[in-house]
């Protein structure tokens, strides 16, 4: 299947949902979708693109909004949904009920962003420590990270 | 003079001292042909050839940090690792080592030994079990639930396997059967295929690979040993070297004939045939992988325990039809 | 009576810090759950303060088995959008060092497998044969775990006809030595009788939690970055896609075991295939503004990194899935139900990453405290004369 054919057949799939595609290089498609549709959207594309592995979801610190990314690889290419969603209030929904294997990948974007994705239905976290203070999101790009002071234990204060 | 010369058995030949020599060396012996097996050098650096090593290892562990854990049960915990020792060198005085002359009875060779060597062999396994009991660890209550399954298993078809050449003799006295089998060579022909089994279920009990199953280091770390450290882990060892001994020496009396040519020759003999067994151990740890404790029982009822029976059923027709 | 045990975060059976927390009845496995996080390094954040050359290096530091995976994963990407192309031969010689790769990541793990069932003789010698590809790899980048053969436009170091007949000759044994075990990690009784049946993962189940790599293509999904996003010359060579049905860790190790003779494949038609020309050009410092998505099939599975630019010369994000992330899902699934036996298997079976030790060549003289760099053979013929003397007591060390 071409990257032309993929574009008008998601087109097709999607309708009114899409609200960009775009193909910037050799079976490279990137489609933008609204978050409100984004389950939908992928429940979609898996059952008419054939689109079930979802290879990773990317979180983007992009000024106002933070765009998160949903990279889906077939054996003709990748495709990537696009989605943005307001810093003010940074919520999205899970799709673990569509591709269970996104468990992880959700966790990494609440502990990393501190976007909160909603029914995820294991909201722990899985790279922070469980004592990670909070509101402290690393891949934001206003967090600086401050190394503590080094405290030699017994040793000279 | 009677109790110097006891003494003398106990502590020096065949007793303690003995064994310790004895044993490390099998040890050597078994780690390098494993090693050579695998293509690697074994121990190189203590002795010529490594053959200290085993030695240099107990001494070391003998002066390592020695922790009991303050929830074990701090009694049994210290008292196990001397008790195991102690039944082992008790069970390895019962050997047809240098009396191996059929005549009255002494307290190291009587009618039934055979017996009472083998139930002296299963303690050290239910020792094991209440060593990973009494540690309260995780991992060690794991290995030692294993090591009583196992004993399930290889146990009976073991018993079967060393009883049955017994039986063709027509003694429970070790140095009877050796006497026995001496003068009719031809007749451990009869018994290869309980010597088999019995070389399986001693590999099981002395928990080596493939049955290494309740100290399996990539399942649960130390299993029964996890808690042990220092002079215990090094009693424990100790052991397990001493169990290899006397199971060699076991087999030996009863599968591989009898010990004539008086004391150094016996002597020579009775070398030559432990390490032939423990060389068939060895073997065996190199060539497998380990099971898994429920595929340990089913080999053992599936396999071994009705070859056991047709050893049996063959002694019993030879015994019959042939004698 | 229900207990918990743990595996990790430090455990024989793992070699690098994970927790696995497994609740147990009896040998039984009820429940299992996974606690990432002992090793987060902040090399995303990291990235985002380095500049593209400086980041080959960090992104060859993310795994110490598989680092050229990563290393290229990020070079490909960066490549396209500093708007440069790798000469021909370049690109040969980078996916060359790939496949001697894979090979060796794949000899790793079929010891470890050996290890974790309790198969140490089986262990011994594939790693004893690792060393022919080690040695290879070292012949080629001068590295024997970090080869740091990447560069923007290109690769750092040219191979020559000695080195090429050198190649040809370990793969020979290496080939031979792979049928052998081909022949036992599918015929040795109790090994099989360990692995068959052993971390079930069915089709469907390997599709819904998105599994990579060899974990995949054991439950018959034939996936290969190779073959669906052909970079480099992946289009014009010949191989095929190794998989297995049977969906168990038995299947795994087949899997990886074909793999090696589809990679002695690739490796054979790149050395009769090598172009002539110049090995790299010369990247640009800043990079055009976009985003890139790389995909490249590392020995564990589908690699991919997405890499955004600002324009400037660092990159305004990069994120990097590596593929043992992709299978932990996969792993708490196949670890449910199953036996404390099996756990360091189906654990070993999706190969997570593991760092290496690297070996040192330079040695100081005790009586002088002079240094010098001794050849591996220099210090093997010092090593048998040592052991020539070692029945006589303070014997001269003969350096």
């Amino acid at each position: 299947m071409t990257d032309a054919e993929k574009i008008d057949k998601a087109k097709a799939l999607l309708g009114g949902r899409l609200i960009e595609s775009a193909n910037p290089a050799l079976r490279r498609v990137f489609l933008t979708v609204a978050p409100a549709d984004l389950r939908a959207s992928l429940e979609a594309l898996k059952t008419g693109l054939d689109q079930w592995f979802l290879a990773t979801i990317t979180g983007v610190d992009a000024g106002d909004v933070y765009e998160v990314l949903y990279h889906f690889g077939d054996t003709a290419g990748s495709i990537t949904v696009r989605t943005s969603i307001p810093k003010a209030a940074p919520h999205l929904p899970s799709i673990c009920a569509v591709i269970p294997g996104a468990i992880l990948y959700e966790r990494e974007l609440q502990d990393m962003f501190g976007i909160v994705v909603d029914d995820i239905p294991d909201p722990r976290n899985l790279l922070m420590p469980d004592g990670w203070p909070e509101g402290n999101f690393p891949l934001r790009k206003d967090w600086t990270y401050e190394r503590p002071k080094e405290i030699i234990p017994g040793g000279k204060a | 003079m009677a109790a110097v010369k006891t003494l003398l058995y106990l502590v020096v030949y065949p007793g303690l001292l003995f064994l310790f020599v004895y044993s490390t060396f099998c040890e050597w012996f078994d780690r390098k042909v494993y090693a050579r097996l695998q293509n690697r050098m074994g121990p190189t650096h203590t002795g010529r050839g490594g053959i200290l090593q085993p030695i240099a290892d107990f001494f070391k562990l003998m002066a390592k940090e020695d922790i009991v854990p303050d929830r074990a049960d701090k009694k049994l915990f210290k008292a196990l690792p001397v008790v195991g020792l102690a039944v082992v060198l008790t069970a390895a005085l019962l050997l047809p080592l240098w009396h191996y002359q059929p005549g009255a009875s002494t307290f190291n060779s009587f009618q039934g030994d055979l017996i009472i060597l083998l139930y002296l062999l299963s303690l050290p396994t239910l020792i094991l079990f209440l060593a990973g009991w009494a540690s309260t660890n995780a991992f060690s209550i794991i290995g030692g639930t294993r090591v009583l399954t196992m004993l399930f298993g290889y146990e009976v078809p073991l018993f079967l396997a060393v009883l049955s050449p017994a039986m063709l003799a027509g003694s429970w006295r070790l140095v009877e059967i050796a006497a026995f089998y001496q003068h009719r060579p031809y007749l451990l022909l009869v018994n290869l295929l309980g010597f088999a089994v019995a070389l399986v279920c001693v590999q099981a009990k002395l928990e080596r690979t493939p049955f290494d199953i309740p100290h399996a280091e990539t399942e649960i770390v130390g299993g029964t040993f996890t808690e042990y450290s220092g002079k215990k882990l090094a009693l424990f060892r100790l052991m397990t070297d001493v169990e290899m001994v006397v199971s060699a020496g076991l087999l030996s009396a009863v599968f591989l004939g009898g010990f004539g040519g008086g004391l150094i020759l016996g002597f020579i003999q009775f070398v030559l045939k432990t390490l032939f067994v423990i060389f068939l151990l060895s073997l065996m740890r190199a060539l497998t992988s380990r099971l898994r404790v429920d595929q340990v029982v089913a080999m053992a009822w599936k396999y071994l325990a009705p070859l056991a029976v047709l050893q049996l059923l063959i002694v019993i027709l030879v015994k019959g039809l042939v004698l | 009576m229900k207990f918990q045990i743990p595996i990790g975060p430090q455990h024989p059976a793992l070699k690098e810090p994970i927790s696995l927390r497994m609740t147990v009845e009896g040998e039984v496995i009820k429940d299992a759950d996974l606690r990432l996080g002992y090793n987060h390094r902040g090399v995303e954040k990291l990235a985002e303060s380095k500049s593209w050359i400086q980041n080959i290096y960090l992104t060859e530091r993310i795994c110490g088995i598989c680092s050229h995976s990563h290393a290229t994963c990020f070079v490909q990407g960066a490549e396209k959008l500093l708007e440069i192309e790798a000469p021909r031969r370049g690109v040969y010689l980078r996916y060359l060092v790939s496949e001697l790769e894979r090979v060796h990541s794949h000899l790793l793990w079929l010891g470890v497998a050996g290890h974790e069932a309790g198969f140490d003789s089986f262990f011994m010698y594939t790693w004893r044969d690792r060393e022919v590809v080690m040695d290879i790899l070292e012949m080629i980048s001068g590295n024997r775990v970090h080869y740091a053969i990447n560069t923007l436009g290109g690769v750092r170091r040219d191979l020559d006809e000695a080195q090429k007949a050198k190649i040809l000759d370990g793969l020979k044994i290496l080939k031979a030595r792979s049928e052998y075990y081909l022949k036992i990690g599918a015929g040795e009784p109790t090994f099989v009788g360990r692995l068959a049946g052993v971390g079930m993962l069915s089709r469907q189940q390997a599709m819904d939690l998105c599994t990579v790599g060899p974990v995949a293509r054991a439950s018959g999904i034939a996936r290969d970055v190779r073959k669906d996003d052909p970079h480099a010359f992946y289009d014009e060579v010949e191989f095929d896609v190794a998989t297995a049905d049977t969906c168990d860790v038995l299947g795994r190790a087949v899997v990886r075991i074909k793999e090696l003779f589809e990679s002695y494949k690739i490796i054979e038609f790149v050395i009769r295939n090598l172009p002539d020309g110049p090995i790299a050009v010369k990247a640009p410092r800043r990079a055009k503004p976009g985003e890139v998505v790389s995909r490249y099939e590392a020995p564990r599975g589908e690699n991919i990194h997405y890499i955004k630019s600002n324009g400037s010369d660092k990159p305004e994000r990069l994120k990097v899935r590596a593929p043992t992330l992709a299978n932990y899902a996969a792993t708490i699934e196949m670890l449910r139900h199953g036996f404390i036996a099996d756990i360091p298997l189906i654990f070993a079976a999706i190969d997570p990453c593991i760092c290496c030790a690297e070996r040192t060549a330079e040695l100081v003289d005790a009586r002088t405290g002079e240094e010098r760099i001794v050849r591996f053979a220099d210090l093997r013929r010092l090593a048998a004369s040592r052991q020539a003397h070692s029945n006589k007591r303070n014997v001269a060390w003969p350096l």
